[in-house]
């Protein structure tokens, strides 16, 4: 298998979530789920006390309650319903990870985030001329917001901050490509 | 880039989602739509009779059914669970007679003393994982804040180059920058 075959297999599980945790979750409460009704069937069978409900009468219950509807059970399928079509969105949901990648011929990388996040605040506030705690920054998929928050009587130059954003932005290669907006809040704090 | 069967994961999500929205939609059904609610009603109250016959003691071998379906489903996802997260491996490059193995770790340590020098990484991890029958390198570098991720992908590039030359082959490497906990607690770098 030639190498950026591989490359493409693991940035895209690299970038994208496994669904491990959420799997897991519910593999240990169906574990749990089944344990107890096997428990319940073999004390049942033997004709011993049950832990906590016989198999019959549980399914019983069950039965009793769907032929005679109340508020409570009809608020626990509802409940219930919401909480199955959270987890077919989960399941279907492409679960991106908030990274990007870019590949030479030699390696391919993956580069998270909030790296860049930190990277584009530390040039804004260096351009700025502002403590990097007054610019924050939010990274979309496609774009990054640079809000920079100026010192208190001294304008910051917001066209400089957005010239070294770009010149950041452009500098990188990786996919999905950024691109910049700079907003200036109105009101100014007290500089360090 | 484990050899998690993410496919499966998703299904399993799916399956138990699917389920829930079926059984607590009906449930709600049954209860609010008038149309629904009388087969709902005859179904149970018809089904409660065999379903208790069929869980009674009197029925042994039933209840034994119930327990041995519940310890083989118990044993599918025990599996299930620990097949998660599978695909590492020590072993990075074996020669084509078999007598000559290079192991990861080689290829940890030589990588960690080269990029521990760049002051723009905090923490280097190297792992090795079998990816479609091949060995893929993968280097993990945390980012002190404010780094640039071109210049520490570039420096990593450089390392993975020298690191080439050193085992005269080339194996697939991937490079990933994240900011992490080490990140956060080291200083931000103070050259933009």
């Amino acid at each position: 298998m030639s190498t950026p075959a591989i490359y493409r297999r693991v940035v895209r599980r690299e970038t994208h979530s496994s669904r491990a945790g959420i799997a897991i979750a519910l593999a240990v409460i169906l574990i749990l789920v089944f344990a107890w009704f096997g428990i319940e069937s073999v004390l049942a069978a033997l004709g011993r006390t049950p832990l906590l409900v016989a198999p019959k009468s549980s399914v019983a219950a069950v039965l009793a309650a769907a032929s005679a509807p109340v508020g409570a059970l009809t608020a626990g399928g509802i409940v219930a319903a919401l909480i199955g079509i959270l987890l077919i969105v989960v399941a279907l949901a492409p679960g991106r990870r908030g990274r990007r990648h870019g590949s030479s011929d030699r390696t391919a990388a993956v580069v998270d985030d909030r790296v860049i996040a930190q990277s584009v605040a530390q040039s804004a506030a260096f351009a700025g001329s502002v403590d990097p705690d007054q610019v924050h920054v939010t990274v979309a998929r496609r774009s990054v917001v640079v809000d920079v928050t100026p010192t208190s009587g001294r304008p910051a130059d917001v066209e400089a901050i957005g010239a070294a954003v770009d010149r950041e932005l452009a500098s990188y290669d990786f996919v999905p490509a950024l691109r910049g907006r700079v907003r200036l809040e109105t009101k100014g704090v007290v500089g360090r | 880039m484990n050899s998690t069967n993410r496919a499966l994961n998703r299904g399993l999500v799916f399956v138990i989602g699917l389920l829930l929205l079926v059984a607590g939609g009906g449930v709600a059904a049954g209860a609010l739509v008038p149309g629904v609610r009388g087969p709902v009603v005859r179904a149970a109250k018809s089904a409660s009779g065999p379903t208790s016959d069929a869980l009674s003691s009197q029925q042994p071998a039933i209840l034994w059914g119930v327990a041995a379906a519940s310890l083989i489903l118990i044993a599918l996802l025990v599996l299930f669970v620990v097949r998660q997260g599978r695909g590492h491996t020590a072993t990075l490059v074996t020669a084509a007679s078999g007598s000559l193995v290079i192991e990861a770790k080689v290829a940890e340590e030589l990588l960690k003393e080269t990029l521990s020098r760049d002051p723009a990484i905090v923490s280097v991890g190297v792992a090795a994982f079998r990816v479609r029958s091949q060995s893929v390198l993968r280097v993990t570098a945390q980012t002190r804040r404010g780094a640039s991720p071109v210049d520490v992908r570039s420096t990593i590039d450089r390392a993975v180059a020298e690191w080439h030359t050193v085992l005269g082959a080339e194996t697939p490497v991937v490079i990933q920058i994240v900011a992490g906990v080490r990140t956060r607690i080291s200083g931000a770098s103070r050259v933009a």
